[in-house]
């Protein structure tokens, strides 16, 4: 019988930093070198009045101003399909005008690999994630933690049809 | 004549469904069930096994969604996936047995899952389950669920 265990392999990265993040009491981790700021969720402003023009923006309620630069806020329960809930902290993303609400920060730890998603998983987890973390957990037990895709919790696509609506331009549905 | 091969046999409440041997690689004490979100069906979270991510199908979900027994152990067995073979753990509530057994061809109306019968002692009938074809129509009602 043969496993894919080279292929697993293909995809291990060494000593990678990464930030936990708790969302329902479900803890995620995403690289270090994605995210710019950790921070509160004091100077929220609503997005828009009007309904956005997708339903996959729905996740998209807020936005911050923050030097300048205006960051469409992700609500990561919606995301994740979880249940509402508080979110106070906010993950702003590097490179990409994306912060993430999540309900607090576990720590930073580092990761010796990312193994693959086992491919009888297909739904939307495949876009979520980069893959699963092994972590040590209690006594000598290991917990498994998905890796999340930054990119995925907006699209460049997205990112722009948010910016029309911010500039209060028409999109198309 | 029909054909005779070797079966694990393994209980979901008070039936007995069957894998042919060469898919199980082991019956698996109750590990830590490690629960992320997703959105396929079926898929209860994973085990790590080995230094392997094994994902957990709860078959009983599938085949008898309104008396899904409580389970007690995990059946590892291989499944072909996207041109590659894969483990996945599946809960049964009990000891599995390895059988050799005739399988009979399906009779009456039964799920395209089911592949074949054995008849045990006691005139005891077990479906002969494929776990690919188990997979997908669950998928695809699932899909019909969301529509």
């Amino acid at each position: 019988m043969r496993l894919p265990r080279a292929e697993q392999r293909k995809h291990a990265r060494h000593g990678e930093a990464v930030i936990l993040f708790v969302v329902n009491g479900i803890v995620f981790a995403i690289a270090a070198t994605a995210v710019d700021e950790i921070r509160n969720s004091n100077g929220l402003q609503p997005l828009a009045a009007s309904p956005l023009p997708a339903a996959r923006l729905a996740k998209v309620r807020h936005r911050l101003e923050r030097d300048g630069r205006t960051y469409f806020v992700v609500d990561a329960a919606y995301h994740f399909h979880l249940l509402p809930m508080p979110l106070p902290r906010l993950l702003l993303l590097r490179d990409r005008p994306v912060a993430v609400m999540v309900e607090r920060i576990d720590r930073m730890a580092e990761i010796s690999a990312v193994l693959p998603l086992p491919r009888a998983f297909t739904g939307e987890e495949r876009r979520w994630y980069r893959g699963l973390a092994l972590l040590p957990g209690e006594r000598h037990d290991v917990r498994v933690v998905p890796v999340v895709k930054p990119e995925a919790f907006l699209s460049d696509s997205d990112v722009d049809v948010l910016g029309r609506v911010l500039r209060g331009r028409e999109v198309p549905a | 004549m029909n054909a005779v091969h070797k079966f694990v046999l393994f209980p979901l409440g008070a039936r007995r469904f069957a894998l042919p041997s060469e898919r199980v690689a082991e019956l698996a004490r109750p590990g830590h069930l490690h629960t992320f979100p997703h959105t396929t069906p079926l898929l209860a979270g994973v085990l790590v096994r080995r230094g392997h991510i094994v994902p957990v199908f709860d078959m009983a979900q599938a085949v008898m969604p309104r008396h899904a027994p409580g389970r007690k152990f995990y059946l590892i067995a291989t499944r072909a996936v996207a041109g590659t073979t894969e483990w996945t753990a599946i809960p049964v509530t009990g000891e599995c047995e390895l059988a050799t057994a005739e399988v009979r061809p399906p009779t009456g109306v039964l799920p395209d899952y089911v592949t074949g019968l054995l008849s045990m002692p006691g005139s005891e009938i077990v479906e002969v389950i494929d776990l690919e074809k188990l997979f997908s129509s669950s998928a695809a009602k699932a899909a019909e669920v969301r529509a």
